[in-house]
């Protein structure tokens, strides 16, 4: 493992170390919170769902880049590199949409019983998900790894041209509780400058997660890779 | 285009295509005879489970418009599969250019899915018997909304003729991405059916519904030319 990988990987621990405990510090200290009428404490989760969403879309850009790379060089690492991005994207939407669904039950629907109500952002997020799977089960279904290679990056890259479409439909055919949605004051408005200080590097902090749990994935798969290799010369 | 054996131009090459396949289809009558069938099953179900008359509007378009998508990922999947299972997709990759094959194939889709659409239509009105106010709106997005169709699904045939377990994966590739296509049809045929929103005419209501099908369509045939190549050859 070369030496700037290590320290790279330090600081983004160091830096999630901090990020949580600037998350979660109550009381009299600097980073406390003001309490807002329906969300008090749960604004905290402003920390976490919004990166993972961030993290998410950055994980689907970077796969579509690779499926681009893989279809132009027919590189297995740009497969690879196609396919981990969408695993961890499609992770950080799981997370995104759990924290999103438990966030919306404690405050938008509380006292009911409502967990999912197809909020625009919800239903998005679920379809890139499912896209996703879809992708999963094509690349399943494929035997020869060049042909799945090239293959699932077609899907990947033909899902990512329908994507924008979501955005554009969603909200006018679903009412909206999100924050930035038509009638409701975005980000900026409603909070606190106070939570910027901690929001601003969760986000970078989770950006940073991502791409360790990412790069990880990749060295994991090309090493295996090459061993089957080796392990092919050998045989021969 | 050097060799001389291939079609002059490639509009001739998708027509040659598009003349073959639908003479294979009139040969044996196979596709379209059993997805009316099909239609006319689902079409039952629906009328004996959910009664007549007694639907919101709104439900009765989502019926039809799933109806129509079901229908599609039956149908839609056999464009190519019918090339690998007669063996013939090497000759047509000898004697033809990649895009005739799709341009091919997708008017054969276009018309095939087309025609099943008339009939769920067709039956789907007067079995539940719905009232359309604007008639015109009705037929244009069904038109439209076939187009969408048939534009996204002919690429992901060509992706599932090339992978070992065909006959599920279509609709589960297909359905997460034609998801802005089935709201936007859904709208639009819903106010065909009302006629009217609380401010304005219905044809203006779904203006912007019809502009996203037809974008739609434009971007999925737009990045299906780009894509075919990478599915079509080895």
């Amino acid at each position: 493992m070369p030496p700037k990988y290590k320290t790279i990987r330090l600081v983004i621990v160091i830096w999630m170390t901090l990020v949580l405990l600037g998350a979660f510090s109550f009381g009299g200290t600097w980073l406390n919170i003001p309490k807002v009428a329906m969300l008090e404490h749960t604004a905290r989760n402003l920390y976490f769902h919004v990166p993972m969403w961030f993290t998410m879309m950055a994980l689907t850009a970077l796969s579509a880049v690779h499926a681009i790379q893989c279809l132009r060089t027919n590189s297995p690492v740009s497969d690879i590199r196609s396919r981990t991005a969408a695993l961890i994207a499609v992770t950080f939407g799981m997370l995104g949409l759990a924290t999103g669904s438990v966030w919306a039950h404690y405050t938008w629907y509380e006292g009911t019983n409502i967990w999912w109500n197809f909020d625009p952002k919800q239903t998005m997020a679920a379809v890139q998900v499912l896209i996703y799977c879809a992708y999963f089960a094509l690349r399943s279904a494929l035997d020869d790894p060049r042909k799945r290679a090239r293959i699932a990056a077609v899907y990947n890259l033909f899902a990512f041209a329908t994507v924008p479409f979501l955005l554009y439909v969603l909200p006018r055919q679903l009412e909206s509780l999100h924050p930035g949605a038509e009638g409701n004051p975005a980000f900026s408005d409603i909070t606190d400058p106070i939570m910027r200080v901690v929001f601003y590097p969760a986000v970078l902090g989770f950006i940073g997660v991502g791409w360790l749990l990412y790069t990880q994935r990749v060295r994991l798969a090309r090493a295996l890779m090459m061993l089957r290799s080796i392990e092919e010369d050998n045989h021969y | 285009m050097m060799d001389s054996r291939k079609p002059s131009s490639w509009a001739n090459g998708a027509l040659a295509v598009l003349r073959k396949d639908l003479q294979l289809e009139l040969r044996n009558k196979s596709v379209l005879g059993t997805l009316i069938v099909f239609v006319l099953n689902t079409m039952f179900l629906i009328l004996v489970s959910a009664g007549r008359g007694d639907l919101e509007p709104r439900t009765e378009a989502a019926l039809l418009w799933v109806i129509i998508f079901f229908t599609a990922a039956l149908g839609l999947g056999r464009a190519f599969l019918s090339e690998k299972e007669q063996k013939t997709r090497l000759f047509l990759r000898i004697h033809t250019q990649p895009l005739m094959v799709y341009f091919g194939k997708l008017c054969y889709s276009f018309l095939t899915i087309l025609c099943a659409n008339v009939v769920s239509a067709c039956i789907f009105l007067l079995l539940l018997g719905v009232e359309v106010v604007l008639p015109g709106l009705f037929i244009l997005t069904l038109i439209l909304g076939t187009l969408g169709l048939a534009g996204a699904t002919t690429l992901l045939a060509a992706i599932i003729a090339r992978t070992t377990r065909s006959g599920i994966l279509l609709p589960v590739l297909m359905f997460p991405l034609l998801i802005p296509l089935l709201l936007a049809t859904v709208e639009s045929t819903y106010f065909s059916f009302v006629g009217q929103s609380f401010t304005e005419g219905g044809w203006t209501a779904s203006l912007g519904s019809l502009l996203t099908i037809t974008s739609f369509s434009g971007v999925v045939v737009v990045a299906s030319v780009l894509l075919f190549d990478y599915v079509w050859q080895d």
